[in-house]
């Protein structure tokens, strides 16, 4: 952006505040998900950070795959936490990823309070990604917590995902900043009939950062123990 | 000769033997002047930690086996590291040179000490008789003379030591430090196998080699990492001195008489106790990251409750607003008899920054306290790490062993 142009929008936001003209897409730091496929699709090069999203779609649809793919590739960089509500987390199925468990940390809360403390103090803390997935059920006082916990993620630089089977709160449509939506197109199998891994469909469904709709079918393998 | 004139720091290193040997020498006199090997007894599997000179003389060295160790010096006397004794052995050279000069660093080497000399110009104008002093303090207090070497950095001032004598300190001026390092292996460099393996190679046996060639010229050899070593070898040694704090004990206690039953009574002195720690740490400049309460109950064991803090507190107000709830929540069975509070954990004192200026608060907790506090809190099984144990358990719950963070 030129810089008088950067000047006077300055200008305007002094004297408008938030009625101010605004870039479409702020820049923000990005960190790669591990995954070509899906740092294409969400057309700035991986997950937002500081921001929260949002990997939706029915059960078996390869979002948590995905999630954990992600996971186990930025704990190969640094400190991450994965919040288990459901408690079904399988560390076993994380280390066929080369996660390294060693910078995996496990919150397994019993309520939402304590889960979302958990998560304000460990990104504070300095982990660098938070995986949070949510129960099925309706999650009462979501909407209270979740600007909280964005404007702490915001401060501390820390990426925050959201992996949730259900129909997400209108609460959580807001205040992510991208959302994915995957379903299964197919299961695929290896020619002795082992299961090999799914083909998925993921649409981006918003994204404040890149301009949303893109689609990408790819097939998501299954490590091989 | 006078010191202080020149901008360049003057750093000292006091090197002692290693404070296990001091440790072992304090206990039992006779042993000095003997061939001494720490570590273990002569039949047990272990190392060697230290060796006297008597020892070393013989052949043996540091990180040899035991068994090996008697091969070659079969008439010297093992025992097993004091690690209390050596702990007390190393405060104490340590405190000593405190007195001198707050301006103290331990070295990664368990015998060295450095202490900066050049803020000591006013009340030591000559630094010959401030060498004399430093090292009869650490006779009196460890009854070992070491051997000093006064230099410009932390590295040439620990290679003179390493070559000075009890009785004849080396001073390296900063303008003969290239010449003094010029005539020394390269092996007094701090380098890798591979990195020593390289320049032997190379034919570079001594620092002064080494010196010949432009730092451009080495960067482009052994690569940026290695720059490191080339400026040791010119006498540039970029680390600063960590100063050394002497212990510090701060509590605040209080007997209750009578012996108090109510927790309105109890917030109360709690909130005393506070003010008096608060004003403790607030006169040394300090915060704390740990309180530790310890109630005596009267007929019944004593309770220890602990206050984890995500930033060192100072104030009577955060401290207090720090322990209340953990009060209240006790399991409190019996009158109490007395209210200690401990102060754990100090560190500087912080100003916290309010965060509409800054974009993060001046301090951060680290992920280990973080994760303390939350299991503090909430309980040790809410963050857990994740093992995995044996791949070939058929249950998951085999494979996997899951531990508290």
């Amino acid at each position: 952006m030129p810089d008088r142009l950067q000047q006077a929008i300055t200008v305007l936001q002094t004297r408008f505040g938030s009625a101010a003209p605004r870039p479409a897409a702020p820049s923000c730091p990005v960190r790669p998900s591990g995954i070509p496929e899906l740092d294409a699709l969400t057309g700035i090069g991986g997950w937002p950070v500081g921001r929260l999203s949002l990997l939706a779609g029915p059960r078996g649809s390869g979002k948590r795959t995905l999630a954990q793919q992600s996971v186990a590739a930025a704990s190969r960089e640094g400190p991450v936490a994965y919040v288990d509500f459901p408690r079904r987390l399988d560390p076993e199925f994380l280390s066929c990823f080369d996660a390294r468990l060693d910078q995996l940390l496990v919150v397994r809360p019993k309520s939402l309070r304590e889960g979302m403390a958990s998560i304000r103090v460990l990104a504070r803390a300095g982990v660098d990604l938070i995986c949070i997935d949510l129960p099925r059920t309706r999650s009462a006082g979501l909407d209270a917590e979740l600007p909280h916990l964005l404007h702490r993620s915001a401060e501390a630089e820390c990426t925050l995902l959201l992996v949730h089977d259900a129909d997400a709160d209108d609460a959580i449509r807001y205040y992510a900043s991208l959302i994915l939506s995957f379903e299964r197109s197919a299961w695929v199998f290896r020619r002795d009939g082992d299961l090999e891994g799914l083909q998925v469909d993921a649409t981006v469904v918003k994204n404040r950062l890149a301009p949303p709709g893109l689609r990408k079918q790819w097939i998501v393998p299954y490590p091989i123990p | 000769m006078t010191h202080g004139k020149s901008r360049d720091p003057e750093i000292c290193c006091a090197r002692t033997p290693h404070p296990s040997l001091v440790a072992a020498w304090l206990q039992a006199p006779v042993l000095r002047e003997l061939p001494l090997i720490l570590g273990g007894l002569a039949h047990e599997r272990g190392s060697v930690t230290a060796a006297s000179i008597e020892a070393r003389a013989k052949g043996v060295v540091e990180g040899m086996s035991l068994n090996q160790a008697q091969q070659f010096a079969p008439d010297a006397t093992f025992q097993p590291v004091d690690e209390e004794a050596t702990a007390r052995v190393r405060q104490s050279l340590l405190l000593t040179l405190h007195h001198f000069t707050p301006d103290v660093a331990a070295g990664d080497d368990p015998g060295c000490a450095f202490l900066r000399l050049d803020r000591l110009a006013l009340r030591w104008p000559d630094r010959a008789p401030l060498l004399v002093a430093i090292s009869r303090a650490i006779d009196a207090a460890i009854r070992v003379r070491p051997a000093l070497g006064v230099a410009s950095s932390m590295f040439v001032s620990k290679v003179a030591a390493d070559r000075a004598t009890a009785g004849a300190p080396i001073t390296v001026e900063p303008e003969q430090t290239r010449a003094f390092l010029a005539r020394l292996p390269i092996g007094v460099l701090p380098l890798d196998d591979d990195l020593r393996e390289y320049l032997e190679l190379l034919g570079l046996k001594t620092i002064g080699r080494l010196q010949a060639i432009s730092r451009p010229a080495f960067r482009r050899q052994f690569g940026l990492k290695a720059l490191d070593i080339y400026d040791l070898a010119m006498g540039t040694d970029r680390r600063r001195l960590r100063a050394w704090r002497p212990a510090v004990r701060i509590e605040a206690s209080e007997p209750l008489e009578p012996p108090v039953d109510n927790t309105e009574a109890l917030q109360f002195i709690a909130r005393a106790l506070a003010e008096q720690v608060s004003a403790s740490l607030l006169s040394q400049g300090l915060g704390t990251r740990v309180v530790r309460i310890t109630l005596n109950q009267e007929s019944a064991p004593a309770l220890v409750i602990e206050a984890r803090f995500a930033y060192p507190v100072t104030t009577a107000g955060e401290i207090f607003d720090g322990i209340r709830p953990r009060l209240l929540r006790a399991s409190i069975t019996a009158p109490l008899e007395r209210i200690t509070l401990h102060a754990g954990r100090l560190e500087v004192a912080y100003v916290r920054q309010p965060g509409l200026l800054v974009r993060r608060y001046g301090f951060k907790e680290s992920i280990a306290d973080a994760v303390a506090r939350l299991q503090e809190e909430y309980g040790p099984s809410l963050v857990q790490r994740a093992e995995v144990r044996s791949n070939a358990a058929p249950l998951a719950d085999h494979r996997i062993l899951w531990k508290p963070a």
